[in-house]
């Protein structure tokens, strides 16, 4: 088993380009998101409850459940960590040669290589599906229920709603320009299995979507990026975003060129984790408010 | 000379604070509060955190209050043996409603044994300074707890009486 649950929480950055990239979209979803970390911190901050005896048995509790493996824990939060680090696998070479330099997307530049159009479109379709499923595996909602993720889509907030803007953002607006959803969309329905089985980041985590065979995790991937397509394009379409937009106010926080839009989306893939970032925060979040609940 | 000198001793205190630091680094952390618990819920044949035989979380919605007085109710968690919904008002959440089977935990049914006051029938507790709870069949907790100030003891105890905490009671 990987790190207790809560050295992974009290791990989380509180700098670095992920959290920066993160904090520049808060003009997309003004106050939702304020990193928080730390696992007391966290306890405190979801439950209310102060008093040291309180706060150690919610985190005892919230320990246990989630090393219960049967309860579904576990299970998302390597959806989020997977997700991650197999879409940036690509950058993960050129990154171990620059260890102790700046990070900076100029001193990069010669090490990206822009996705192609399909390889980003399914890296979001994926993205979305992980969203998904680690929602249900969470929240204990049956795996393929497309309509009861919708109504929970609706009333998400905080870290959650930030996941959702970064992946609008980082995966669809900037790299694909603003008719990104129907770009996957229509990327989807004219794919062989064979293609999306030689895809980095569907192979990462393929053994948690359902669908049972690549055809059928093909259809299921689909189906769920139709369902989800309105929301996308209306979640962009109110607040009035556009690549631009995004690259502006990414430009206040981290060092980016903006006349290099194409690289950007490789950058943000290689050096960000926003999934696993604020994949770690739901988890948490999730975690203790049923830890209080059942003491 | 003495500028070498000076060179000298400055190379030296470069290299002593970076072995002290470097001892403090290797120092062992203290262990984490949690550690005691990680190492209990992880060893082999360690006991579940939830109990097969708990109830499972989609047979509690029925018993939930439904949406009133302003305040809307979202399903929030169904897992075995526990359901949670959120109370938003004015689209923020403002408290949270659960239910949840001590099957898995008696110690949380066996505080209910120092209850002074109830709830229709049903010994009752404040908890912490967010939480107000009741045991219902012996068997399931059900909590009201605050997310926002506004939300008060009284609120809590409000809802707690919109549950079919009678119908709860028979469930098996």
């Amino acid at each position: 088993m990987s790190k207790p649950i809560y050295e992974l929480i009290d791990e989380l950055p509180n700098g670095g380009v992920t959290v920066m990239a993160l904090r520049s979209l808060d003009f997309v979803v003004p106050g939702e998101w304020n990193n928080l970390i730390g696992f007391n911190n966290t306890i405190t901050a979801v439950t209310g409850e102060s008093d040291t005896a309180m706060v150690q048995a919610i985190g005892e509790r919230a320990v246990a459940l989630f090393n219960d493996k049967s309860q579904g824990y576990q299970n998302a939060l390597w959806l989020y960590q997977t997700v991650d680090s197999a879409s940036g696998a690509l950058g993960a070479a050129a990154m171990a040669n620059k260890v102790g330099q700046d990070i900076s997307f100029l001193g990069f530049l010669k090490n990206l290589t822009p996705k192609p159009e399909k390889a980003q479109s399914i890296d979001l379709s994926v993205k979305l599906v992980v969203e998904l499923v680690a929602f249900c595996q969470i929240n204990g909602i049956p795996g393929d229920s497309i309509g009861d993720f919708l109504a929970a889509l609706g009333d998400y907030g905080g870290e959650s709603l930030m996941r959702m803007a970064a992946l609008v953002c980082f995966d669809g607006l900037v790299p694909l320009g603003p008719d990104f959803a129907l770009k996957g969309l229509s990327a989807l329905q004219t794919m062989q299995p064979k293609e999306l089985e030689e895809n980095a980041t569907f192979k990462g985590v393929r053994s948690l979507i359902p669908g049972g065979d690549a055809a059928g995790q093909l259809s299921f991937i689909t189906s769920s990026v139709d369902s989800v397509k309105g929301w996308m394009t209306d979640f962009v379409d109110s607040r009035g975003l556009t690549p631009e937009s995004v690259v502006d106010n990414l430009t206040k926080f981290v060092e980016v060129s903006k006349d290099k839009l194409d690289y950007l989306g490789a950058f943000l893939d290689m050096t960000t984790n926003y999934y696993s970032h604020t994949g770690t925060q739901t988890l948490a979040r999730r975690l203790i408010e049923r830890a209080v609940a059942e003491l | 000379m003495p500028v070498i000198k000076r060179w000298g001793s400055i190379v030296l205190s470069i290299c002593l604070c970076g072995l002290v630091f470097f001892s403090t680094g290797c120092a062992s952390k203290p262990p984490s509060p949690y550690a005691q618990v990680q190492q209990e819920t992880t060893q082999r044949g360690a006991p579940k955190a939830i109990a097969k035989t708990a109830t499972q979380g989609s047979e509690f919605n029925k018993y939930f209050p439904k949406s009133a007085n302003g305040y809307e109710r979202v399903y929030a968690q169904e897992k075995k043996g526990f359901a949670e919904a959120k109370l938003n008002k004015d689209g923020k959440n403002v408290a949270m409603l659960s239910i949840s089977d001590t099957k898995s935990l008696p110690s949380a049914a066996q505080k209910y044994a120092s209850s002074t006051t109830d709830i229709a029938g049903f010994p009752a507790l404040e908890i912490g300074t967010t939480q107000t709870g009741v045991l219902v069949g012996d068997r399931y907790q059900v909590k009201a707890l605050s997310r926002d100030p506004s939300f008060t003891k009284t609120e809590r105890q409000a809802w707690l009486e919109k549950f079919d905490l009678n119908g709860l009671s028979k469930l098996r």
